[in-house]
């Protein structure tokens, strides 16, 4: 038994080290980040004061943009996971992200009018709610575990549809085209809704109240994905990504992991999905369209794949960029005024989005995190130019 | 069997060294923060709800000495960019055109656009960033997006006019329908096929409807329709994405309807009423106002929608030969000479002039604040803003009960007449009392 798992170690080793030399440089970037921590400790605790302070200063609509951009963060962590780590396509994850936002809804809701709801208290129906999508993706992991790659990402096509037509239709539970309004959370008596309380002569509303439950709960999911990227599970899913016979050859069980990785995926979704629907204050079907599947992907090949940091970078660049330049369309070049028969401001964010992200693809094939990552080693290594 | 490398001591030493400096550092920060905190723009920007002006006019969020702004969230990129398109325009011409009379309450009008693509996160970030900017807006695209928003504007209370018809719209004194709602429009439109195109008692007629607030509106008005007057409705629902109508024109010919209602969009329309004609289901067919655009005369259903489609409207057409349209008509084809005239332009043109007729009264009651708007709104019992005449006094009620009744007519402006002036039905009477 034991010469077994020696042998397995020693084919794990060598493995590692005849792993070609583009993975390994891949993967030193993955790490890369690092050694951030270590000389500039102060950047990080500035980073985080900085966050911190924001919602004294910042607008509601800064901060409403950094929410959803926090939502898109924990959810393309989870897609990270699945597709960066494990190799796995995943068009579904709108469906679960879709699985949380109306669970939390249902489940905290109260049962009124023509609505259905268990008027669970806030902070267990949120819980519930990531249980529930992970009951969701577990109900789907027998598939999960068997398809690979893009198989697997036609496959999670048939879960939007079929999760759009059940949010159509079950009205009592998800309010149909209009909606339903999400009742706020509510942690221990305090209530992060839209009444206002005076901290510091700043008012807090709903948007500054919830920023601070977004940065916890992105802190702890990406902690937590790290953990994970970086313990036996990591490795064994890298392992899958690799040369999945080989690593079943050394003894990961791929079908099991493959399914497990989908769960845990689905359940940081189901996350994202809750805050995302905390912020609206409003869940509606067209939150949940092929078109955020797509997106998700996109944060995750924009950030980097296959890092937690990658993924929290693109879902940044991803849910922010096409607000901002909705916000700013009035002062962009080239921009005609609405009717005079020019580009108009929507198209032109349109199309500057689109530049962004093939100039991305095109410049940066690791992903924006890349950028992050080169400066660190120009500077740790004195190259600075 | 753990493959991690045990961490040095070294590093792990200095690691804490330096957490325990940075942390004393973020300490003294937070403390020097939570000072200056009170000298954040956000602490000073006290409520300037209730300041007056020289003429004693007060006057709050969005309306400044000299100017008074109005948001449009639109969509000018997605799905409804047709439509967004018309509106906005309509609205500049409005604002134009005040503007040029002396503008309001001695202050010039201006339109803030954000164009939201019909993409749900734009769209509430857009009403977010222009909410501590705007007076109100004149016009919000999308209903589920007002829908949405509808909670934190009882906050805010900046006035809504949504371009939406739809009845769950109803009911907020800051969200305000112009116009019938696609249920008694629906209502209307029953009752013009029963008195006019021979419909009668214990027929079938089909319903073409869209999955969603606006066709499960629309149908709740036929089923009503269908109780009172003793009509057996088809129901046949559709996806916005389903353009083609052979299935449902198979179904409905063979449960041998004598009349199609489609409360659906117009590519729909298009499809149904060219299949209907060619395989032989000669009957009426009547869909809501967002199922015509005048561009469909051009294609080849054309002069089957000429003979026997009809479509039920909240207003006048665009080229009717009344004042109002025919003025608007002519402005607009003048300030934008490359675009079409469709409903769209009426339907802005109708919400921008309520708007600002709402602030004339506003002005003349010396109370220019979102609250005082509102309430101007809802003194106004029966305006007229050239395209039929609208009661606001009831938030609950929809502010109009007429429909008007148009025939596609390719050689009409606006690609359409009126066959059946404004009227309500008694049916949509009952319908809205009780």
């Amino acid at each position: 038994m034991s010469d077994i798992t020696d042998q397995n170690q020693n084919q794990k080793q060598k493995q590692k080290q005849n792993v070609p030399p583009l993975r390994a440089a891949a993967k030193t970037a993955t790490r890369v980040p690092r050694p951030l921590t270590r000389p500039g400790g102060y950047g990080w605790v500035a980073g985080a004061l900085l966050l911190l302070a924001l919602p004294f200063y910042l607008d509601t609509f800064w901060l409403q943009a950094g929410l959803f951009a926090m939502a898109a963060a924990i959810g393309a962590i989870g897609l990270n996971l699945l597709t960066g780590s494990t190799g796995q396509l995943s068009m579904g994850h709108a469906f679960f992200l879709a699985v949380g936002a109306y669970g939390y809804t249902a489940l905290a809701g109260d049962s009124e009018g023509r609505y259905t709801g268990l008027g669970l208290p806030t902070w267990l129906a949120a819980l519930l709610a990531v249980v529930l999508t992970g009951l969701a993706g577990g109900l789907f992991s027998p598939i999960a575990g068997r398809l690979r790659g893009a198989y697997l990402g036609i496959a999670t096509l048939a879960l939007i549809v079929i999760g759009l037509h059940v949010i159509d239709n079950a009205t009592d539970l998800t309010g149909g085209a209009l909606g339903r309004e999400v009742p706020a959370l509510n942690l221990f008596g305090f209530g992060f809704d839209r009444s206002e309380l005076l901290v510091a002569g700043v008012p807090f509303g709903s948007a500054e109240k919830l920023w601070y439950v977004g940065l916890a709960l992105l802190l702890g999911c990406a902690l937590f994905a790290r953990g994970v990227l970086r313990g036996r599970p990591g490795r064994a899913m890298n392992a899958i990504r690799d040369h999945r016979i080989a690593a079943g050859v050394m003894g990961v069980p791929v079908a099991r992991y493959r399914a497990a990785v989908f769960v845990l995926s689905s359940m940081y979704a189901g996350l994202a999905g809750v805050l995302l629907a905390l912020v609206f204050q409003n869940v509606t079907p067209s939150q949940f369209g092929m078109v955020v599947s797509l997106q998700y992907l996109a944060m995750i090949v924009i950030g980097g794949l296959g890092s937690v940091g990658g993924a929290v970078v693109g879902a940044v660049f991803v849910s922010m960029l096409p607000q901002v330049l909705t916000r700013y369309s009035d002062a962009l070049p080239l921009v005609a005024t609405p009717g005079t028969g020019g580009v108009s401001p929507g198209e032109a964010s349109a199309y500057l989005y689109g530049a962004a992200v093939v100039a991305v693809v095109l410049f940066l094939p690791g992903g924006l995190i890349r950028l992050v990552a080169r400066r660190t080693t120009m500077s740790t290594s004195g190259e600075k130019r | 069997m753990s493959v991690l490398p045990p961490r040095t001591k070294a590093t792990t030493k200095t690691t804490t060294k330096a957490t325990t400096k940075a942390t004393a550092t973020a300490l003294a920060a937070l403390l020097a923060l939570a000072g200056a905190a009170g000298c954040s723009s956000k602490a000073s920007d006290a409520k300037d709800e209730g300041k007056d002006d020289a003429q004693g006019v007060r006057t709050g969020v969005g309306v400044t000495e000299k100017e008074i702004t109005l948001g449009a969230l639109t969509d000018m990129s997605g799905v409804y960019a047709t439509l967004g398109k018309s509106v906005t325009q309509a609205q500049q011409l409005y604002v134009k055109q005040t503007n040029e009379a002396g503008g309001i309450c001695g202050r010039q009008l201006k339109l803030t656009v954000r164009d939201h693509g019909y993409d749900p996160q734009k769209a509430v970030s857009a009403y977010t960033e222009l909410e501590p900017k705007v007076l109100g807006y004149a016009q919000f695209i999308g209903s589920p997006f007002v829908a949405a928003v509808k909670k934190r504007n009882e906050d805010s209370k900046a006035l809504i006019v949504p371009q939406a018809w739809s009845a769950a719209l109803l009911g907020s004194e800051y969200i305000r329908v112009i116009g019938s709602t696609y249920d008694i429009e629906t209502i209307n439109a029953i009752d013009f096929l029963m008195k006019e195109k021979g419909v009668k008692k214990g027929d079938k007629i089909g319903h073409v409807y869209f999955e969603g607030d606006y066709g499960e509106n629309a149908l709740e008005g036929s089923r009503h329709m269908a109780k009172e007057s003793g009509l057996s409705i088809v129901e046949q629902k559709i996806k916005p994405t389903d353009s083609d109508m052979s299935a449902q024109v198979a179904a409905l010919k063979q449960a041998k309807v004598k009349a199609i209602v489609l409360s659906a969009g117009p590519a729909q329309a298009a499809s149904l009423v060219g299949v209907a004609a060619a395989s032989g289901l000669k009957v009426p067919i009547i869909g809501n106002n967002s199922a015509f655009a005048p561009q469909l005369l051009g294609t080849q259903a054309g002069p089957a929608l000429e003979k026997m489609y009809f479509v039920a409207s909240p207003s006048l057409p665009i080229g009717d030969a009344a004042d109002g349209p025919s003025k608007l008509a002519a402005d607009y084809a003048k300030a934008y000479p490359k675009d079409g005239l469709d409903n769209g332009v009426v339907a802005g043109w109708t919400a921008a002039s309520t708007f600002g007729e709402a602030l004339k009264t506003a002005c003349k009651d010396k109370d220019l604040t979102r609250e005082g708007v509102a309430k101007a709104l809802r003194t106004m019992s029966a305006y007229d803003s050239g395209f039929g005449v609208q009661n606001y006094s009831e938030p609950k009620a929809p502010s109009s009960l007429e429909s008007v009744i148009l025939q596609p007519d390719k050689s009409a402006k606006g690609g359409a007449t009126a066959v059946r002036e404004a009227a309500t039905s008694e049916a949509a009477q009952s319908f809205a009392s009780d």
